[in-house]
């Protein structure tokens, strides 16, 4: 299975995903022209990785700003996860933010509202 | 013989009639064919009306679970689109709020609080069209604090910078509610007096360089600074002209109050 090695930019954020560690990476911003087809990878993976292993999957969000596109995106991301975790499947997402910007924690809340596997939300270390 | 669909009194008229027919003795009986044959097609047709309504049931309730999925489903798009809906709404609102803080960041001076010059720019072009609209004349002062350089070197810049603070309290102190100032450059402030005559603006103006010279007494308490003053130049706005030659008299003034022994005051 191909990992994601998608460097950041400025209006998109870095991605990177670890199959062997069922690891998916995502910071920055985010407000890709077309989301469309710069998500298209990132859920063909999940749903690669869902079905190929039996494994659990984590994602790692340190999502800061994002567009409506990108926002349904991540609202279709959490729903594969949460299919998966209907199945039985272990997910778990870990969304981390910068303690000076708290409105991501609200952000973070409402993304979780309807998410029934675990979601962690957690200010960033400092040292990190 | 399985007739779930029939009442009791039909239910027992086919059975009469099958016993009938099975009986010996009618078995020559001339009307037995035909009844018998009555019989068979109207057990067919009953089958096939069983049949009929079976199949009709069956996609009443196909159609059924469909627009229930369907009812679902767009319940179900509804939500998304709601939480979609509040989560961009929020992110716009927090745009929106990181803009405004960047505008007053552009437009306000980080150490005195004061607006900056781009802000003090802003807002004697404003008041340049309103003065020549309403035919009353603004004043527009600067000052500049007398050997400010030496008490940044003698004390360092943390005292310096305080004093400047102080400078700029107590210049709207001195000011009228409706006067504007701002920190026009470095150890430089400007004070902009709306629809006021340089007689008028000559007593703010002197209220204002008696506030800087108190400044001195408060830090001085701390066993800080030397006495402070500063020097000002005054001007008032002549209709017609362009905002800067008004600045550029006002900063005429202020180099005549400077070469003339500072901590003092020049109209020009």
């Amino acid at each position: 299975m191909n990992d994601l090695n998608i460097p950041g930019s400025q209006s998109t954020p870095q991605i990177n995903s670890d199959g062997s560690q069922g690891l998916l990476t995502m910071q920055g911003d985010s407000y890709p022209e077309n989301s469309f087809e710069f998500f298209g990878p990132v859920i063909a993976w999940i749903e690669t990785y869902l079905r190929d292993s039996q494994a659990p999957l984590r994602l790692e969000l340190r999502l800061v700003y994002m567009n409506t596109s990108s926002v349904k995106a991540m609202m279709d991301i959490f729903d594969l996860l949460e299919e998966a975790h209907g199945r039985g499947r272990q997910v778990s997402v870990d969304w981390f933010y910068d303690p000076r910007n708290e409105r991501v924690l609200d952000l973070a809340d409402e993304f979780r509202e309807d998410c029934t596997f675990p979601f962690l939300i957690a200010p960033d270390s400092p040292f990190k | 013989m399985n007739m779930p669909l029939l009442a009791p009194s039909e239910q027992e008229l086919l059975r009469q009639v099958e016993t009938l027919l099975a009986q010996e003795r009618y078995q020559e009986h001339p009307l037995r064919d035909a009844l018998a044959r009555l019989f068979e097609y109207s057990e067919g047709q009953r089958e096939r009306l069983e049949r009929l309504i079976k199949i009709s049931d069956g996609y009443h309730s196909i159609s059924r679970s469909h627009s229930q999925t369907l009812a679902e489903q767009y319940d179900r798009q509804l939500r998304r689109l709601e939480k979609l809906a509040r989560i961009s709404d929020r992110y716009q609102n927090s745009l929106r709020e990181l803009s405004e803080a960047l505008k007053d960041a552009a437009l306000r001076d980080p150490l005195t609080g004061l607006g900056n010059r781009r802000f003090l720019m802003e807002r004697i072009k404003e008041e340049t069209e309103r003065a020549n609209r309403k035919q009353a004349a603004y004043s527009l002062g600067i000052l500049d604090v007398d050997h400010f350089k030496a008490i940044n070197d003698q004390f360092g810049h943390e005292t310096g910078d305080k004093v400047l603070c102080e400078i700029g309290l107590a210049i709207q102190d001195a000011l009228r509610e409706y006067d504007l100032c701002g920190r026009w450059g470095g150890e430089e402030f400007l004070i902009m007096l709306p629809e006021t005559p340089v007689e008028f603006a000559r007593q703010v103006a002197e209220r204002v360089c008696q506030g800087i010279k108190e400044v001195r007494v408060a830090l001085h308490q701390e066993g800080c600074t030397p006495p402070i003053s500063a020097s000002l130049g005054l001007t008032q706005y002549r209709f017609g002209e362009s905002f800067s030659e008004a600045l550029n008299r006002a900063d005429t003034a202020l180099l005549q109050a400077k070469a003339a022994g500072r901590d003092r005051l020049e109209v020009a």
